[in-house]
């Protein structure tokens, strides 16, 4: 009888392999000791971080690169605040001589109500940090067009939002997603907005590669019951998608024969 | 009259002291140097391995660290 064991199946993503399909970030925790809980039930094996000037007039640190164990982590810095791309290249390769790692979230949003990525500055930038020898994971809307585009400038992986980043309120445009996936040919990271563990199966049954969860773990009543969750919702949704869905119908479809079915004679009921 | 000579550090002005370098900055700024990275213009150094590279006006520094994020 053919095994099904309960772990994800491999992908790999900037020549490196992952088991765990959700990433997660580190903003927003109260304080380093639910957050290295909180990462260890997700499983997350991919855990994004942020640049920021340090705080000249109380010179301090926060701590962070000391609270996990990076060599069994893949560290993910992100350009999050960065309105321009020229802002984005410019944090980006700060963050690599800060981490000596040379991945990079890359995120262009001028906006600050939606937190919308803009596409034109983003691709702009992936193509820069792409040949300057980065692997680059852009943040983007859910636009097939610009996802191949990304592809072609050499990016690493394609990072769709499900809905504005911190919203929680889950995928909004499955088929817009599903445009993305369809073809891609690096893996697809659905990025923002995930709510609970549920969007995160929904994202995975559609065929996303991964997803990556901050607020929606770190805002839980219990955060490192939510990143347990999460890690479940994940596993659910990846095992489904290689099971294939059934078909949706319009009418119902009887899981019963039909066929011998118990009658008793009753004239008002046809046959 | 000539104006005093001013670098930008993370967004604001300072008063350069000729001679100046990157590495003496950190130092002046109390900012532990193996926390930070650090861009002068385009060029970005590890805080830990900022070069006596003479400050001169109007270059603008960041130094900036790695915080929790998403």
């Amino acid at each position: 009888m053919k095994q099904h064991p309960h772990t994800p199946d491999p992908f790999t993503l900037g020549g490196k392999v992952f088991t765990s399909r959700l990433m997660t970030g580190t903003g927003k925790f109260t304080d380093f000791g639910v957050m290295r809980e909180a990462l260890a039930a997700s499983g997350s094996q991919i855990v994004t971080v942020a640049i920021r000037r340090v705080e000249l007039r109380a010179p301090g640190h926060d701590g962070l690169l000391d609270a996990l164990d990076w060599d069994a982590l893949q560290l993910l810095p992100n350009t999050a605040g960065c309105r321009t791309a020229d802002e984005a290249l410019r944090v980006a390769r700060l963050a690599r001589v800060a981490t000596g790692v040379n991945w990079i979230k890359l995120e262009v949003i001028p906006d600050a109500r939606y937190l919308l990525p803009d596409p034109v500055g983003t691709l702009r930038a992936a193509e820069a940090l792409a040949a300057d020898g980065f692997t680059v994971l852009p943040y983007m809307q859910a636009d097939a067009v610009l996802a191949r585009a990304l592809e072609d400038a050499g990016c690493a992986a394609v990072m769709p939002l499900a809905s504005p980043i911190g919203s929680g309120r889950g995928l909004r445009s499955p088929e817009l997603l599903r445009t993305v996936l369809d073809g891609a040919r690096v893996p697809i990271v659905v990025d923002a907005g995930l709510g609970v563990p549920s969007d995160a199966a929904q994202a995975l049954e559609l065929g996303a590669d991964a997803v990556l969860v901050n607020t929606a773990i770190a805002e839980a009543r219990d955060p490192v019951g939510m990143a347990h969750a999460f890690a479940l919702g994940v596993q659910a949704g990846r095992a489904a998608f290689l099971a294939g869905r059934m078909p949706e119908r319009a009418h119902a479809s009887p899981s019963s024969p039909t066929g011998g079915v118990v009658r008793l004679p009753d004239p008002e009921v046809p046959v | 009259m000539t104006r005093p000579a001013t670098l930008t550090v993370n967004g604001e002005a300072r008063p350069l002291t000729p001679g100046l370098t990157l590495h003496a900055l950190l130092r002046d700024l109390n900012v532990d140097p193996a926390r930070v990275a650090v861009g002068v213009n385009d060029d970005v150094y590890p805080g830990a391995r900022a070069p006596h590279r003479t400050l001169e006006a109007g270059d603008v520094i960041e130094i900036v660290r790695v915080i929790g994020g998403g």
